[in-house]
């Protein structure tokens, strides 16, 4: 199938996706090299492959590529800072053992950001809704809760 | 005396290695490996009968797809596959034996034509009548999955019947079983059941594999636990020498047992080799919906005990029937069976056992390795029936159970002595911290709450000479590099291992990183599986550093003209106090030092470490008998608090309890981890998962949607997890296994505080919102039991069980 450009700005970079019509956002950033992204279903059940879409939480394997012309996309690696340095929520994920295999975590880590853009002093129950469209098998949820609440302190710090 | 010191070695709280390019996402995954314009895409067409033989595949449509370059049938790879028992072929040859089997292997120049390529294939088949029912396939042999099964190889601790559907028949055979029924006051006999589950890790089964057309070496990229296994079972399968096959395993995203032995790597050969196709690169990839379709489960299971107990409850006798469920194809199913079977009295001293075990044959998914391997299984009927008994005679559960504990010396069902262990302790705390003999008020209005205990046991369930080696560099920055072919998966294997150099070598663990596995880097090691690899690989690691650390000691003696005894290193910095040295670790220690003598000594330090286990005697295949039939046994116990809406039949976590006896918890975040991510899963297992297929064999429960695993909503509102510290004699730091325990009894103690909340008891899991709502619905007219058969076969379940009792 032929293949046509769509401009995106990708974590703060305006650049060009060379896609398909059936080409899903997923597949499209994965195949610019944007591996943060991960396939765990692609039916939109797992979350691992969420981006925040305009600023908004977007499982991208339930988007097609052209639906995102003219949009802003950010991945787990468009969180770090310019030197390298980790977000807060990505830090505190680190720090309270939230990671175990980590496939889930950049869309998780997303999620989290999400959330606590929404609600800056998040309950357990923001928290389960915020988080509820992303599965992870291996940490049983514990630690990530601990995880978005010493995030939330950090990011207040910070404020 | 000790001769390092270090602030985060063995038993510290450090955070765990890759979780910083875990969290940033850069972490590359198999999936995530780039090969250019030269890879190649392969994508399965899958069987849509259970049962039948091929008459014809027609791949004309296929290869007008464009960008199709081959479609690869089963009679054009044929090679014989299996890490116990060689029963797997990885395309159908001549006959197709489940619903998703692939037939035909298309290969493209891009995903989505091999996708279409793949819809493309047509197969027509002469249909067989399937069977799916292990009670019934273990007995009555007019259809055999496989009739080819005598001529199969495999391992002599397996003991498959050929012309039968039993893949393995495990036995255990020590005293007088019908004498003790006959002495005993009670005899309590019950069953149960579970469903087929699945391991759900998120990322799917991914490979590369590549064969240099020059000289036949393949080089295989792999979502794999254990590159060696995964070596050898194709170097066996292919008839290839060992040095001819290269594995590599990126980070994998989660095994849980479904990525050990091998997965998908020969399909995704069956195109890297063909003759068209070979010195390109070819990636299979499979979907959500395959990984659920054909890929291992863990097995399913009908399992049965019966029990004598004198009148003070001491249990004198059991008698036990499992039949597993597995599916296609026994390769590695078969030794969970064994495991159960070995384990068969679970945490209890039981003078007289009779146990069978057996593996079945049914055309459905293959049976392998789940997290628990065998006795999750086991427990889920154990720690039921365990509660039942307690039940009938009058006792309290928690009494009778620790009237009839292993306690240290006693023998297990196998003739091995049981090891030191704390588990009354353990169970004295769980039914503290729940409050189990406590009734108490629901928290939520109309609904009803109950709690209970269910505890767990298991063995690294392995050959006896399952053996693992390390290397560990020491660079010459005084950083250091371990070897060491354990895959960490997300257990936190790594960070366990940095512990023990940090230990060993008075390095901080921020300087040692462990490498993914590589087969032609990294020395050998048997598998990352059964919670095996702080011991054993942990053993090789520990005398690895150890070795590293005498010859940075000798060096430094001889440069230094001090006694080796003098020096200590400390933070990285080697040091003697009485001649007042004191230098970092640094090129030297790559290069050589000049010493006093003029000459250069040394060169790059380089540890090794080999371990393999000295003593363990496979259990006798009559009598399965041994006097140490495996290393050790890690014990545990998880007690429960839930709460059922009686309207609806949901069930709530209050709290849960657990813990377990770790010997010695190296990495205390990641012990802590590997208990709450297990206790969830096996909730999560306990309360919503179950493999479902129609009358013809096909999965009702292909994603997600349908086979659901815990979110985060669905979590206990208090988890507590702790271990307790009972040192191991042969073992790196005193430390056992704990990665899998958690998983084997959170589902059995769910199932007996629902007894203690409803009065019924629940033969048949998992305890779903409908079955739940069934009880609570019995409850009401005084009904006690309630069994639903996870098979369709429904008829010949009925019959099955008219004829057990
Ligand atoms: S890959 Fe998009 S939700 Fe699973
Ligand atoms: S860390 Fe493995 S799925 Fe979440």
């Amino acid at each position: 199938m032929p293949k046509q450009p769509i401009n995106v700005v990708l974590n703060g970079k305006p650049v060009t996706l060379e896609v398909e019509p059936r080409t899903t956002l997923l597949r499209a950033l994965r195949e610019f090299g944007v591996t943060s992204v991960k396939r765990g279903c692609e039916e939109g059940e797992c979350g691992t492959c969420t981006v925040l879409l305009d600023g908004k939480l977007q499982k991208s394997c339930m988007v097609l590529a052209v639906e995102a012309e003219g949009r802003k996309v950010v991945t787990s690696e468009g969180l770090l800072g310019p030197d390298g340095e980790l977000h807060p929520v990505q830090k505190a994920f680190v720090e309270e053992g939230a990671i175990q295999c980590g496939f889930c975590t950049p869309g998780m880590v997303l999620a989290a950001v999400d959330l606590l853009n929404r609600h800056p002093d998040p309950t357990d129950e923001q928290i389960k809704e915020g988080l509820s469209g992303n599965l992870c098998r291996c940490t049983g949820y514990v630690s990530i809760i601990r995880a978005v609440h010493k995030a939330a302190a950090m990011l207040k710090e910070r404020r | 005396m000790k001769q390092t010191i270090t602030n985060d070695g063995v038993g510290k709280w450090v955070t765990r290695q890759y979780d910083v390019e875990k969290a940033a996402g850069t972490l590359q995954y198999t999936d995530d490996l780039r090969f250019g314009p030269e890879l190649l895409h392969a994508k399965a067409a899958r069987s849509t009968i259970a049962h039948g033989e091929i008459v014809s595949i027609d791949v004309s449509e296929a290869m007008k797809v464009p960008g199709v370059v081959k479609v690869i049938l089963g009679d054009q790879f044929v090679h014989r596959f299996g890490l116990y028992l060689h029963d797997r072929t990885p395309l159908a040859v001549g006959k197709v034996r489940y619903v998703g089997e692939p037939i035909a292997l298309v290969v493209a120049e891009t995903e989505e034509a091999a996708e279409e390529g793949a819809l493309k294939v047509k197969a027509k088949y002469k249909e067989l009548t399937p069977i799916f029912d292990p009670v019934k396939e273990a007995t009555d042999n007019s259809i055999l999955v496989h009739p080819e099964l005598e001529s199969y190889e495999h391992v002599p601790f397996i003991v498959p019947q050929p012309g039968t559907n039993l893949a393995n028949w495990f036995r255990i055979r020590r005293g007088d079983v019908e004498k003790a029924f006959e002495e005993s006051e009670y005899v309590v006999e019950e069953a149960v059941n579970c469903p087929q589950i699945a391991h759900g890790f998120l990322e799917p089964h991914c490979c590369i594999c590549k064969e240099d057309p020059a000289t036949g070496y393949l080089t295989i990229w792999t979502a794999a636990q254990s590159v060696f296994a995964t070596r050898e079972i194709i170097a066996a399968g292919l008839g290839y020498p060992l040095n001819k096959i290269r594995v590599i395993a990126p980070p994998i995203g989660g095994g849980f047992g479904g990525k050990a032995g091998m997965t998908i790597e020969a399909l995704c050969l069956a195109g890297a080799m063909d003759p068209d196709v070979k010195g390109r690169p070819v990636k299979l990839h499979i979907s959500r919906e395959e990984v659920m379709l054909t890929s291992w489960v863990r097995q399913g299971y009908v399992a049965r005990i019966k029990m004598g107990i004198d009148k003070d409850g001491k249990i004198l006798g059991m008698k036990n029937t499992f039949y597993f469920d597995t599916g296609v194809s026994a390769e590695y199913g078969a030794n969970p069976v064994r495991s159960a079977g070995y384990t068969s009295t679970g945490c209890y001293y039981v003078p007289n056992v009779w146990t069978d075990s057996y593996a079945v044959y049914t055309n459905k998914p293959f049976g392998g390795a789940y997290r628990g391997f065998g006795l999750p299984e086991l427990m889920g009927v154990m720690e039921t029936i365990i509660d039942i008994a307690a039940h009938k005679i009058g006792m309290d559960p928690v009494e009778f159970r620790l009237k009839n504990i292993l306690e240290p010396g006693l023998k297990t069902c196998t003739g091995m002595p049981m090891h030191n262990h704390a588990l009354p302790k353990i169970i004295e705390k769980v039914v503290d911290k729940v409050g189990i003999q406590k009734k108490e008020e629901p928290r939520r209005p109309g609904w009803k709450r109950g709690k209970g205990l269910a505890l767990a046991i298991k063995a690294p369930a392995k050959p006896a000479d399952a053996s693992s080696s390390a290397i560990v560099k020491v660079l010459g920055d005084g950083t250091v590099e371990i070897l060491a072919a354990t895959m960490d998966m997300g257990q936190g294997t790594y960070t366990s291992f940095a512990q023990m150099a940090s230990e060993e070598l008075g390095i901080p663990v921020k300087k040692i990183r462990c490498i993914y596995p590589d087969t032609n880097s990294h020395p050998y090691d048997w598998q990352t599986v059964a919670s095996r690899s702080c011991w054993a690989m942990g053993m090789a690691v520990k005398r690895a550093a150890a070795d590293a650390r005498e010859q940075i000691i000798s060096l430094y003696a001889q440069y230094w003209q001090v006694p080796p005894e003098s020096i200590v290193i400390e933070h990285g910095i080697v040091k003697c106090r009485s001649a007042g040295k004191a230098e970092p670790l640094d090129e030297r220690i790559q290069n050589g030092f000049k010493m006093p003598d003029g000459y250069y000594h040394g060169g790059p330090i380089i540890g090794t470490g080999s371990f393999v286990p000295p003593d363990v005697i496979y259990p006798d295949n009559e009598t399965g008998q041994s006097p140490k039939s495996v290393v050790h046994f890690t014990v545990g116990a998880v007690g429960i608090d839930v709460e059922v809406d009686p309207a609806t039949g949901c069930v709530e976590v209050n709290r849960v309890s657990s813990g377990y006896d770790v010997g010695k918890a190296i990495s205390p975040m990641n012990v802590r981890g590997q208990i709450e991510g297990g206790t969830v899963q096996g909730i999560s297992a306990g309360l919503m998962e179950g493999m479902y297929y129609d009358e013809k064999g096909r999965l009702l429960t292909p994603d997600f949607t349908d086979y659901k695993i815990a979110t985060i909503k669905d979590i206990p509102e208090e988890i507590d997890s702790f271990w307790e510290e009972t040192p191991e004699e042969l073992s790196p730091y005193g430390n056992r296994g704990v990665g899998e325990h958690s998983m084997i009894s959170p589902a059995p103690a769910i199932g007996n505080a629902l007894f203690n909340a409803l009065g019924v008891r629940i033969h048949t899991y998992p305890f779903s919102r409908e079955r739940v709502y069934k009880a609570v619905q019995m409850s009401k007219t005084g009904e006690e039991d309630l069994w639903d058969y996870p098979y369709v076969q429904e008829q010949n379940y009925k019959k099955a069980k008219k004829e057990w009792f």
